[in-house]
């Protein structure tokens, strides 16, 4: 009885293994031979497979994803229709349909690796895939995920999804600064400078209380409740990319004396040139100090 | 039910600590003002401690102290009569708990601080009443100079108030004993200076009156960082004009490099990038730049009134002002304003041989920007100074230009023979430049040996000709000498043979006619530090070398 069922699942498992090799997309394995070569012009000629791949074989992954990572303009001459399928907007449209084939090994892959390259286009072509799953797929698994990397412990992946959350706040305010603002109880410190810096690279008003209660911390009583030195400074710096009404807060920093961001806020105003700014600086002017005060009661 | 009651009144307990905890103000009833703890890190990053006053009732205590609302409080000092021995005993016990050290007050009027080495070491004094009956040798008494017999009147104890916590603390004992208390304040001059540097760069009227005061005030260490905003503003001023300009929309027609050095720099301080106009639309639409239209022709009116020339002229002297930074403030202001009345001023500094060479060098410069005007002070000063001032009077005539300057320059190149001022008077002869300034060069050339410093200075010198639109750009980069740019030429008395070729060195900013036929090389250049934009012509003294590279 027990070999009844072992012979065909031996006989269906050779068979997986059969099909498998026998459907590995020649051009596909040509392509990352290729890459692994040192010919010249590798990386063009890598490309050119991969778009035969996915001639062949429309929902090939693997081959979306490396012809979106290795195409580049500078293979085409100005003008060439080839060029514009090398765009950043087209390679992304690649990373995405490798995303649409295999959603669970490309969401890691994007924002644990792609990110990570050292060439821009490579980046953007990312951070345009990552637009896409936003917009068209599953928007949760993807904050998940970048939720996950900014609390990473490795500096890159923090920096990364920073860098992607930022760009995502600038459209999606709404979603993102929520998120960002839960994540500044985060225990790692780095986690809350990188979303404090992703706040002020959003610069939606939104954000003004939080950032706000950040500056202020510092007086707090307990040692627990007082926010790191730096990212302090960020957030004012932040106020100061938001503008508009984060001016006001500004100008409170500077007012209270007891703050130790106060020549931050100043720096801040000074840089968005609102004319606001003068009549509290001009204040500091007149502050008195560096006397004896001898008071009767 | 016992259960319950302990555990209401752990929830009492813990609600009280949270508010308790979460205050980082106090209302102090007897003085009457409200403090507010300093940011934790304001101690490391400003060396400061201390409470803020947040707020004085007027008629209170504090408020008839004259005591502000805003003032950071460092100490707080009680005095403790002394009339007992244990008066003496706890207010000695008292003022050693905190730090180390009190002052006792005697009563011929001497204070003498004692401090001890560490906590619990003695001063040294025993006391019978007020009188001081032993002095131990050697120790902080004895050193002090307290001998025995001596009267105390009072020990003086300072606190250090790091924390509310301190400050109640010493309050509550100061209290105790007298009716009144001294608070100590400290200046955070830090943030007065970042203060008024913002104030220099945001460039509104406000600012002016408040910085000629701390700059016209004595003894401030605010002075300096005051005439360094002062100088930025008034750069800022002179932007008043293009400013206007922008803000009759027709951002294209300006030309991009219509501002000198310093302006350029205040450009870039208003985020201005001249060289991009597209970039300067943007930023002048942004709230700031439209802020700073309305505001620049204020600024403008003030700075221009006459006092801040006065002011300027006032602090350029070595004999009124002792620091250098603010004479050299000054001097840009003077530069910026091309006032003609201090133009005797200047070439007092320039002449006067205590001053900082870079100063000296400063002042010349500044009557270079005033310009024409200041041609015949400058030619004075040439004639009757030093080696030094002839150096700094011949570079300045040579950025003013004109047949006069230059005159003065080629006679001064014939009949001077110190080598490093023939060589500032060959580089100003050649900044005048145009034919006449050619021709004297070249003859002071032949005269001079092969391989003689000058003359490979010479070699290397190129003359300005003369200048044409920038329009002409474009026909340079196509590499063709196009009818117009060759009358250019035939207009500045130069004829350019057909065979003449354009290479172009650099995209957009330099080029190479090369002449063969008439054995001429000009160099075109565009240079934003020169006159508006234009595109420069210039002649090399010793064509062949540069022929030669250009044939490479």
């Amino acid at each position: 009885m027990k070999n009844c069922f072992k012979l065909p699942i031996g006989i269906i498992c050779i068979a997986a293994f059969l099909i498998g090799c026998g459907s590995q997309n020649p051009y596909l394995s040509k392509g990352k031979e290729l890459i692994k070569s040192d010919k010249r012009r590798k990386e063009e000629r890598a490309a050119q497979q991969f778009k035969l791949a996915i001639q062949h074989e429309q929902n090939n992954a693997e081959a979306h994803y490396l012809l979106g990572y290795y195409n580049s303009e500078k293979f085409y001459a100005e003008g060439a229709p080839e060029r514009a399928q090398a765009s950043i907007e087209e390679r992304g449209k690649h990373m995405f349909q490798a995303y649409q084939n295999d959603k669970r090994k490309y969401l890691e892959i994007l924002v644990f690796e792609t990110l990570r390259d050292r060439d821009v286009d490579v980046q953007n072509a990312a951070l345009n895939a990552l637009k896409r799953i936003y917009q068209q797929a599953d928007r949760k698994k993807l904050l998940n995920s970048l939720k996950k990397a900014i609390k990473s412990n490795d500096n890159r992946d923090r920096h990364d999804a920073q860098w992607v959350l930022a760009a995502l706040g600038r459209e999606h305010p709404e979603t993102i600064v929520p998120l960002l603002v839960d994540l500044l109880e985060d225990k790692r410190r780095e986690t809350r400078l990188n979303v404090v810096r992703a706040l002020g690279a959003i610069g939606n008003e939104s954000a003004i209380p939080v950032l706000v209660e950040v500056v202020n911390s510092g007086s707090a009583k307990r040692e627990k409740d007082r926010e790191d030195a730096e990212i302090r400074g960020l957030a004012v710096e932040a106020l100061g990319k938001i503008g508009g009404t984060a001016v006001e807060k500004l100008v409170e920093i500077v007012e209270n004396k007891g703050s130790s961001m106060r020549v931050d806020a100043m720096q801040a105003l000074e840089q968005l040139g609102d004319e606001r700014a003068v009549k509290p600086l001009l204040d500091v002017l007149n502050e008195q100090g560096n006397r004896e005060v001898v008071v009767n009661f | 039910m016992i259960w319950k009651i302990k555990l209401s009144f752990l929830l009492i307990v813990a609600v009280l600590c949270a508010i308790g905890c979460s205050d980082n103000r106090y209302y102090d009833e007897q003085l009457q003002m409200e403090l507010q703890q300093l940011d934790s890190d304001l101690d490391n990053r400003w060396s400061t401690t201390g409470v803020v006053i947040i707020d004085v009732k007027p008629n209170g205590p504090a408020g008839q102290g004259d005591l502000e609302k805003g003032e950071l409080v460092s100490y707080v000092i009680g005095e403790r009569p002394i009339r007992s021995t244990g008066d003496y005993k706890q207010a000695a016990k008292k003022a050693l708990e905190d730090d180390n050290n009190f002052i006792v007050k005697l009563t011929d009027g001497r204070e003498i601080r004692l401090a001890v080495r560490k906590r619990g070491d003695k001063v040294g004094l025993e006391v019978d009443e007020s009188r001081v009956s032993k002095v131990t040798p050697g120790s902080p008494a004895d050193t002090g100079n307290i001998k025995v017999g001596d009267t105390i009147e009072s020990i003086i104890d300072e606190r250090n108030v790091r924390t509310l916590k301190d400050y109640k603390e010493a309050l509550k004992e100061f209290t105790k004993y007298d009716s009144k208390v001294t608070f100590r304040t400290i200046e955070l001059i830090g943030i007065k200076i970042a203060s008024v540097n913002a104030l220099g760069n945001l460039g509104d009227v406000r600012s002016v009156q408040p910085l000629t005061m701390i700059l016209d005030s004595e003894g401030s260490t605010l002075r300096q960082p005051a005439a360094e905003a002062l100088d930025r503003l008034v750069a800022l001023s002179q932007l008043n004009t293009l400013f206007q300009q922008f803000q009759q929309a027709n951002v294209d027609e300006l030309p991009a490099d219509q501002l000198d050095s310093r302006q350029r720099q205040s450009a870039e301080i208003l985020g201005l990038l001249t060289s991009d106009l597209e970039n300067n639309l943007v930023t002048l639409n942004d709230p700031f730049g439209t802020q700073f239209r309305h505001r620049s022709e204020a600024l403008y009116e003030k700075i221009t009134d006459g006092q801040m020339v006065e002011l300027a002229r006032k602090y350029i002297k070595r004999d009124v002002e002792p620091n250098q930074e603010i004479r050299r403030a000054c001097i840009s202001i003077l530069g910026h304003l091309r006032p003609t009345s201090a133009i005797e001023d200047l070439v007092a500094v320039m002449e006067d041989s205590m001053e900082v060479p870079g100063i000296r060098f400063k002042a010349g410069l500044a009557l270079s920007q005033i310009g024409k005007d200041s041609v015949d002070a400058l030619i004075a000063a040439f004639d009757r100074g030093d080696a030094s001032i002839k150096d700094i009077a011949a570079s300045a005539l040579g950025n003013i230009g004109g047949n006069k300057a230059r005159n003065t320059l080629i006679n001064a190149l014939n009949t001077i023979d110190n080598p490093t001022i023939k060589l500032t008077l060959a580089d100003a002869v050649a900044k005048v430049g145009r034919a006449p300034s050619i021709e004297a060069l070249r003859r002071q050339k032949e005269a001079l040996p092969e391989g003689s410093g000058l003359r490979t200075f010479l070699d290397e010198l190129q003359v300005l000709l003369f200048n044409v639109e920038s329009k002409y750009q474009a026909h340079l980069n196509s590499e063709n000498i196009s009818v117009e740019l060759r009358q250019e030429f035939r207009d500045n008395k130069i004829s350019l043979s057909q065979s003449a070729i354009i290479s172009v060195q650099k995209k957009d900013s330099e080029w190479w006619i090369d002449d063969k036929d008439n054995q001429r090389v000009y160099i075109v250049r565009k240079e934003s530090r020169k006159v508006e934009g234009k595109l420069n012509i210039y002649e090399p003294l010793e064509t062949q070398s540069i022929s030669y590279s250009a044939a490479n």
